[in-house]
């Protein structure tokens, strides 16, 4: 099979990731086991069934790095740790988790540290981004 | 000082966790063998949680057979699989969990 040919039924295959079958819609009732599997750590996917993934490897881009530093800094002047990170990305919930850029998740997650902690009120954090929307907009 | 030695082989319990944890849902129950040891740590339950000066405990290496940890596994016998667990995770292999 050509390198090209390959990479067309990677992705075909990639097309053929099965739908989730099991609807919830805050349900009134739910049993043990979908209780088990409900609070299960959304980053444990060992082992879950999948299809193949194209392997791709982007350059990492500036507002990436930038998120990356700015999380470091932030657990250099103690107000959180990786570990910390990881697990408010995993209370992101399954939709944000699996929906957002890696390095988004990470920036979503430290604006919600600082609101949880006290450093900055939600207020603060939507008037900074009118201001560099408007900005952007040169408006 | 460390319960477990280089060798020994070890179950991984299967506690119920609350909230967040690193230990994986496929090494639960599973039996395996020490093959290093890493320095004592904040345990994940507690360092997710802020707790930096939470409960520290010595972190394992813990090497499974693949063909253990997946009934399934269609790849070589030799196949083995390495992750960390700390202290609590483990108790020795053949101890039932309760006794």
């Amino acid at each position: 099979m050509s390198a090209i040919a390959a990479d067309v039924e990677a992705r075909r295959v990639l097309a053929l990731r099965p739908e989730p079958a099991e609807r919830l819609d805050s349900p009134y009732t739910i049993s043990k086991d979908l209780y088990t599997a409900l609070r299960h750590v959304l980053h444990d996917v060992g082992g879950q069934p999948d299809t193949p993934v194209l392997y791709t490897d982007p350059k990492e881009l500036d507002w990436e790095m930038r998120t990356y530093v700015t999380c470091e800094c932030l657990a250099w002047r103690g107000h959180w740790n990786a570990e910390e990170r990881r697990r408010r990305e995993n209370d992101l919930g399954a939709t944000q988790y699996f929906g957002l850029p890696y390095y988004a998740r990470w920036a979503t997650v430290a604006a919600k540290m600082l609101v949880d902690k006290g450093l900055v009120t939600p207020d603060e954090l939507s008037a900074k981004l009118d201001e560099v929307r408007s900005r952007r907009d040169g408006s | 000082m460390t319960k477990f030695n280089v060798g020994d082989r070890v179950t991984v319990r299967d506690a119920t966790s609350m909230f967040h944890t690193r230990t994986q849902m496929y090494v639960r129950g599973r039996t395996g063998v020490v093959v290093s040891h890493r320095p004592e740590w904040v345990i994940p339950e507690d360092e997710a949680w802020g707790r930096e000066n939470g409960r520290k405990e010595p972190f394992y290496v813990v090497r499974f057979r693949q063909t253990d940890l997946w009934p399934s596994y269609a790849g070589s016998d030799v196949d083995t699989l390495e992750t960390e667990e700390s202290e609590r995770w483990l108790m020795p292999a053949g101890k039932e969990e309760g006794q």
